[in-house]
């Protein structure tokens, strides 16, 4: 898999509340099939179920045998998955990297 | 409306409910409540508002009510004793989360300092676990994740193991797991675990849908029903189980357990267990908790009891929000009913069916129905004006502030009830009467030490049924009007002639002219531009008239008299000049038939009725809608005897009587517009459109009272 040159990179929106889980959903299903770094360093808020569709991207992206990460995460999202139990979400080294 | 801008709406709606909750507490406990009952409403309150405010990301709010709360905690565990002082730093406090909350609510900036000067205020009084909450001021409940509060005075902490799995809709009313968890993690330490096992691939996923459940290991001083609580936001909207931590791990067959070993050796156990990859199985069968309060009896039966258990509030009655639009449409439609009813009857009598016979008394079972019908209906809106008496007390503390005066105000009646409509416009003339009270009717300290009152002055509200109306008095033992200035200044503004001969009470009610207002008094607090015109307006608006009482160095008293409902009235119908009326039958006490010689003339037009031995007016009500001749026989007609709202009697002059019905008031005003001497319209059975006599206006014109004295050209105008 040419990791480096087709990785796609995409960017949190600041606010991830009920509002946005379609739209994230729709936005990370159009990248489905490459590797994807999301950037999680402008995360202010985010809702369980935005949360969802970040997990079920990282599941999708690792039954696709695709590398997935969420990475530089912001302190309030950093904070948010701890406090919902999914710290694991995010990634800081590509050692995890499924593929 | 946005469904977003429809749920703030309700968390806004529902803070002030809460606000005035903290504000009665506050001030029971001021007035030496100290139960446990009280304080934990307080509790509640500012905790409710806060986990409201945490949804919608009101973060200033969260961090006031934050410290606010703190310290409230302290006094609920009987930390910090809420002394005088405390007391009033709390109302302080109370009055600065109304300004967030309201500040939150229109969108607007507080003045930062405000808030801060509270909170430290709130700090300094101590209560283990106010410092750190403000020292981090960063996220007040992240610092606090895994901080247990209070932990030196605490009792050995109870575990407790909560379930929940949110549904959609919890979602989709914008309440998040993350609120849930944070507000777990407040009472105690907590470890969380996601189960993730429903959630389906990225493509088939929905994303407003709920795919994800948690396990939370909770670690609390604090009762059950304070996990409960947590959940009272989303009731119905999440799958919630809560069970003591022991009783959970018997139930799984994971952990044997010998039920002397340490609890908490056992948990830490299961936390290494479940935490790394949560576990599916650790999930029952979601269990609902549908209504949290009525549950906490049987549970805490079951489960052993938390040290500290509190006497628990008695089960609130359930209740719903409806929409007042659907009221309104009922309210409607049942006033259709009603004049169908009376339509049906006339048919019925018109197709001469005797009086005894089946369907006659059928339809008098279908009116009586219809009537409790229509009494519920109205019940439905009607409210207690403690929401508006409520926030009175502020007003009263911040206005005793800038004026540097001394005030008790007191308020009785609070549980009266009065449509919400009534309700609503009430606010407005209350609070400025009640400034005005204190503004302008209560003397300085040490004037009325000089006086010989005490040096704290009284204003009393208070509220009560009368003649199917509510009264509203405003009462202060203040000077009283001065009317000398009051003269004075209307003169000085050209609104009285210089020689005018007025009687007391005519000199009180000039402080009701448009533009009256009395040089040397304007203040930052009544001179806002806002006079007693306005409130006399927006209350003759309702349908409700103001009456002021004065006495010179003992005070003053306005009553507001206002009409319960704004649907319906039990009315007489009397003919006026070929024209029908009605008149509303709370202010009718007698009919009679006139004899010529009790009538007698008086100067030009006026005459008055010997009646049982007093001479009361005698108003003929077609001259005085300007409809016939004010010259025409009096006899022949028929006299009713009538009450007005100030308790002075008068005779009215109409033509005949036909009868007596409840009847459906249709606002003139919204339908045309404010006709003096016309109250309202109504549909009669018939299909005809009658109006509905403003008793108390005739009355008032006929005497040629100051503030009606414009009505005769308005009469003019609306039937010429």
């Amino acid at each position: 898999m040419e990791q480096s040159s087709d990785v796609g990179i995409t960017a949190l929106p600041p606010v991830l509340d009920l509002t946005a889980a379609g739209p994230l959903a729709a936005d990370l299903l159009g990248r489905r099939g490459a590797p994807l770094m999301i950037d999680g360093s402008g995360v202010q808020r985010l809702g369980a179920q935005c949360l969802q569709v970040l997990m079920a991207a990282k599941a999708t992206w690792a039954a696709d045998g695709n590398y997935f990460s969420v990475e530089a995460p912001s302190d309030a999202l950093t904070e948010t998955l701890a406090a919902l139990g999914a710290a694991d979400l995010v990634f800081q080294s590509t050692e995890e990297n499924p593929a | 409306m946005d469904p977003m801008d429809a749920i703030r709406q309700t968390f806004f709606q529902e803070c002030e409910e809460q606000l005035a909750e903290l504000e009665s507490g506050l001030l029971a406990m001021q007035g030496g409540a100290r139960d446990s009952e009280t304080v934990n409403a307080v509790f509640r309150a500012v905790h409710s508002v806060k986990g409201g405010a945490g949804a919608f990301g009101l973060d200033d709010l969260v961090r006031f009510a934050h410290v606010f709360e703190t310290t409230l905690e302290a006094v609920r565990s009987d930390q910090l004793v809420a002394d005088a002082h405390v007391l009033k730093v709390m109302l302080r406090a109370a009055d600065v989360l109304a300004d967030l909350v309201r500040a939150s609510r229109d969108g607007q900036v507080l003045d930062e300092s405000h808030a801060s000067a509270s909170a430290t205020e709130l700090a300094s009084l101590g209560g283990p676990a106010a410092g750190p909450a403000i020292a981090d001021d960063a996220d007040p409940l992240a610092s606090l994740m895994f901080q247990p509060m209070m932990v030196e005075a605490a009792p050995e902490p109870d575990r407790w193991i909560v379930r929940f799995r949110p549904r959609a809709e919890m979602y989709a009313k914008a309440n998040d797991a993350v609120m849930l968890l944070r507000e777990l993690a407040r009472l105690g330490p907590t470890s969380v675990s996601l189960d993730a096992s429903d959630l389906p691939d990225l493509a088939t996923l929905e994303p407003e849908g709920a795919y994800l459940a948690w396990t939370v290991q909770l670690q609390t001083d604090q009762p059950e029903s304070s996990i409960q609580e947590v959940f009272e936001f989303v009731d119905c909207d999440c799958d919630v189980d809560i069970k003591p931590a022991d009783a959970v791990m018997a139930e799984e067959p994971a952990a044997e357990v010998d039920p002397n070993a340490d609890v908490m050796a056992l948990i830490r156990s299961l936390q290494a267990e479940v935490a790394p990859e949560p576990e599916p199985a650790a999930i029952p069968e979601p269990i609902l908790v549908a209504v949290p309060i009525p549950m906490a009896a049987p549970i805490a039966a079951a489960a052993p009891p938390p040290p500290q258990v509190r006497e628990e509030a008695v089960a609130p009655k359930p209740t719903i929000r409806v929409d007042l639009d659907r009221v309104d449409r009922l309210i409607d439609l049942v006033g259709e009913l009603v004049i169908n009813g009376a339509m049906l009857t006339q048919r019925v009598g018109e197709a001469g069916i005797s009086r005894a016979s089946a369907v006659t008394v059928a339809l008098d079972e279908l009116e009586h129905l219809t009537r409790e019908i229509q009494d519920s209906v109205m019940a439905i809106r009607a409210q207690p004006v403690k929401s508006v008496f409520a926030r009175m007390p502020r007003l009263a503390r911040e206005v005793a502030a800038m004026t540097g005066k001394q005030v008790r105000l007191t308020s009785e009646g609070e549980a009266t009830e009065v449509d919400k409509t009534v309700i609503e416009h009430l606010a407005d003339p209350l609070t400025h009467m009640i400034r005005n009270a204190i503004d302008h009717g209560l003397e300085s300290p040490d004037v009325r030490r000089a006086a010989g009152k005490p040096e704290e002055g009284t204003v009393k509200l208070q509220a009560l049924h009368r003649s199917g109306r509510i009264v509203i008095e405003v009462s202060d033992d203040g000077a009283g009007i001065n009317r000398a200035k009051v003269r004075e200044s209307a003169i000085a503004k050209g609104l009285v002639a210089p020689d005018a001969v007025l009687s007391d009470e005519e000199t009180d009610n000039l402080i009701f002219l448009p533009g009256f207002s009395t040089a040397d008094k304007v203040s930052d607090i009544s001179g806002r531009g806002v006079g007693m015109d306005v409130v006399r307006r927006s209350i003759q608006a309702l349908g409700g008239r103001i009456n002021i009482a004065s006495r010179p160095g003992k005070g003053s008293t306005f009553t507001l008299s206002l009409p319960l409902t704004l649907a319906v009235l039990d009315g007489m119908v009397v003919t006026v000049a070929e024209q029908t009326l009605i008149v509303p039958l709370t202010a009718i006490i007698e009919t009679l038939q006139p004899r010529a010689a009790d009538i007698h003339e008086m100067g030009d037009a006026a005459r008055v009725i010997a009646i049982r031995g007093t001479y009361l007016p005698l108003i003929g009500v077609g001259a005085a809608l300007g409809w016939a001749d004010p010259e025409r026989s009096v006899t022949g007609g028929v006299a009713l005897l009538i009450e007005g709202e100030d308790g002075s009697r008068a005779v009215l002059l109409v033509d005949a009587i036909q009868g007596q019905r409840q009847v459906v008031i249709k606002s003139l005003e919204a339908n045309y517009r404010r006709v003096p001497g016309v109250a309202a319209a109504t549909i009669l059975g018939d299909g005809r459109v009658a109006l509905i006599l403003d008793v108390d206006a005739i009355v008032s014109d006929a005497r040629g009272d100051a503030p009606f004295a414009e009505t005769r050209a308005e009469l003019g105008l609306a039937y010429a």
